[in-house]
């Protein structure tokens, strides 16, 4: 290996890159869109306020109680439904999801239930839904949990059971600080294995490389110079990410030596794996798509959007074979929960791997000969 | 250990196969030192799989190469260093000003002092110090492909159609370029298809089809043997002139432009067709004596093969 030859790989490379002003954008710019369009959403959800319409056709005290008790929760934006409205016509032609419909005599029917000592038929309210809204389920489920706390409330009797929540971690979390560790390890997946892919596979059908070979450079040479250039851009391109998520949308992250770990070894990685790539797959083109296909059930599958958690088991199982997923892991534990053991554990087997595909990288390419 | 030898180039039953694919055909040859030697041929004759086994970039099936006193496929780094390579369609980084290439590649070859300034005055390119490789011509491309393959001073320098695909006045500056080297005393491995470049450049030609070379030497030898005789071209010349030359056993034949050509072995019968026509009567408008070029050779010897294999396919 020559640190000089490496030096010069670096420098034409990164020449290449900046007077690209399209590669700029993507490698820059992309990220940084991810994560003010998804930080944007997560950050809506965190504090999320739903619409609800309600109808109420008992026109009585009691009734605008309950409405005012609702609303109290700070969990719904009320809107009335004048009572000569058909319900289910007004949901329909204005695309609401639910109205919840306060019947006719409620304020008698609740007197009764209040003075019977026995009670045992409870006043129904009538939810109208659309199935097919996306989002309804959690909508009823906390309108649920808000009408048990106006019975609990109502039956002036204090709880008998009652939860308290203590969080793991050591701060409040919000979901934008688990969001942005996996921006962070996707996109450098993506730009490691399509930055290794891309420029190997052009710069071989063009015949650089096969004039390359006639020069003293190695594949050892070669290979780190890619890897070494693809760290650059790759630690640029996060602490972008961190100042935007941190200037945006005001991110508690921890900043330590772990983050320079993963982000250095899902680099190896992934150049080390579009090495292989370039070499196995004949033309530029189905390297390329050998990549999506790669990629793709990485990105989606590995914890990146949304947690592991939430996927049925086979697929939880699915993802643990899957490299990126230690990288978000990794990250995870070193910047939000402050596991430091964890984050060795997932270092320890993201590192194996970035070591395997790399020395197989090294192995398998050759600058010169290409069979006809 | 480096054999001093005369030679630059030593390859002794060359021969390299794909498959069922018989790319080069046990060829010999040498290249003596400060020699200018070109690998002459028709396209799939196999001169690119030759010169790439010939410059480490391929390795052969069997036979052996020596370069510089060193087998090519033992010490190819002891090699690299002391030779230069302009593969066929030369291609550099797209983003990377001609200056900058060439800085490149000599940090490659660990140079402490390549003559930058005097490599782009070489191949003329200084106006283009600070253009990018993409925004370059295809002539102008190659001429930075040629002094890339100079930038470690090499002992042997090898360009593989250096000149294909270039318009005729940028392949007239690739030319001046190699006189150039030629004049500094480089050994010059070249392959092409223009029988112009190689009989301007070359001190041998070597004539390449189907993986096997057909003849070799300079370009006056390959004459002389192969096609010793002088080609007389009779002008705006009357049918009489055919039929007399018919009577003479020679073969005449009508060219596009109304003339009659006859090749004739010696002066002497140059001297009798001429005196045969004024008996007969015949008349022409201009006479042109001249002795084959090596297009009329490479075209004989490569007919000639082409047949042959064409002949031994069908007759097996």
């Amino acid at each position: 290996m020559n640190l000089r030859v490496v030096n010069a790989n670096i420098i034409v490379n990164i020449k290449s890159f900046y007077r690209e002003k399209t590669v700029v954008f993507f490698r820059i710019a992309f990220p940084v869109i991810l994560i003010l369009v998804f930080g944007t959403i997560f950050m809506e959800r965190d504090n999320e306020i739903f619409d609800l319409d309600i109808q109420d056709l008992s026109q009585t005290k009691s009734s605008a109680e309950l409405v005012k008790a609702i609303g109290l929760s700070e969990r719904f934006k009320i809107n009335l439904v004048a009572p000569a409205i058909n319900a289910k016509q007004f949901a329909k032609d204005n695309g609401r999801n639910l109205v919840l419909v306060i019947p006719k005599g409620f304020e008698s029917l609740l007197m009764q239930e209040m003075v019977q000592k026995d009670r045992h038929s409870p006043i129904i309210l009538t939810e109208l839904y659309d199935p097919s809204s996306f989002g309804l389920t959690t909508k009823m489920g906390v309108l649920k949990i808000v009408l048990a706390g106006i019975n609990q409330e109502m039956s002036g009797k204090p709880p008998f059971i009652v939860s308290k929540g203590t969080s793991i971690l050591k701060k409040k979390y919000r979901f934008i600080e688990f969001f942005v560790p996996g921006i962070i390890a996707m996109a450098v997946m993506t730009a490691s294995l399509f930055g290794a892919v891309n420029v190997n596979a052009e710069l071989r059908q063009k015949g650089v490389l096969r004039k390359l070979s006639t020069t003293p450079i190695t594949r050892t040479d070669w290979i780190l110079s890619n890897v070494l250039y693809q760290f650059i851009l790759a630690v640029l391109s996060t602490i972008v990410m961190l100042l935007v998520s941190y200037a945006v949308f005001n991110v508690s992250l921890a900043i330590n030596g772990w983050l320079v770990v993963f982000v250095a070894l899902d680099v190896f990685a992934f150049v080390g794996l579009g090495m292989i790539l370039t070499r196995v797959a004949k033309e530029a083109e189905s390297a390329a798509a050998a990549a999506d296909a790669l990629m793709f059930p990485m990105m989606f599958l590995s914890g990146t959007f949304f947690p592991v958690e939430m996927m049925p088991e086979f697929l939880q199982k699915f993802a643990k074979v899957l490299p990126l997923y230690y990288v978000n892991e990794g990250l995870r534990a070193s910047m939000v929960s402050l596991d430091h053991m964890a984050a060795l554990r997932h270092a320890a087997v993201i590192g194996v791997f970035a070591a395997v595909v790399f020395v197989l990288g090294i192995m398998i390419t050759n600058l010169g000969e290409e069979s006809k | 250990m480096t054999k001093e030898t005369e030679y630059a180039i030593e390859v002794d039953k060359l021969t390299k196969r794909y498959g069922d694919l018989l790319a080069v055909n046990d060829i010999s040859f040498t290249v003596s030192k400060g020699e200018v030697f070109a690998l002459l041929g028709p396209n799939g004759a196999g001169k690119t799989t030759a010169v790439e086994i010939i410059d480490t970039i391929r390795k052969p099936t069997s036979g052996k190469v020596t370069l510089l006193g060193m087998d090519v496929t033992k010490k190819k780094h002891n090699i690299i260093p002391r030779i230069g390579v302009l593969p066929q369609g030369f291609s550099s980084f797209d983003r990377i000003t001609v200056k900058e290439t060439l800085q490149y590649y000599s940090r490659l070859f660990r140079c402490k002092s390549t003559d930058i300034r005097g490599l782009i005055d070489l191949v003329n390119l200084k106006d283009k110090t600070k253009e990018q490789y993409k925004n370059l011509s295809g002539g102008l491309k190659q001429r930075l492909g040629i002094a890339v393959a100079l930038v470690n001073d090499p002992e042997v320098v090898f360009l593989d159609e250096p000149t294909t695909g270039l318009d005729p006045r940028a392949r007239r500056e690739v030319w001046d370029v190699l006189k150039g080297l030629k004049k500094k005393g480089k050994t010059i491995f070249l392959t092409t298809h223009y029988m112009e470049e190689a009989e301007l450049l070359a001190d041998t030609v070597a004539i390449m089809a189907k993986g096997q070379i057909l003849a070799m030497g300079s370009t006056g030898e390959l004459i002389e043997s192969n096609a010793n005789y002088l080609v007389v071209t009779l002008k705006a010349a009357d049918d009489k002139i055919f039929r007399i030359a018919q009577k003479m056993d020679f073969a005449p034949v009508n060219d596009i432009h109304g003339n009659i050509q006859v090749r004739l072995a010696h002066m002497d019968d140059v001297r009798n067709i001429l005196n045969a026509i004024e008996e007969g009567g015949g008349s022409f408008n201009g006479l042109d004596v001249s002795k084959p070029n090596l297009e009329e050779v490479f075209l004989k010897i490569t007919d000639e093969t082409l047949r042959e294999v064409t002949g031994d396919e069908r007759g097996g």
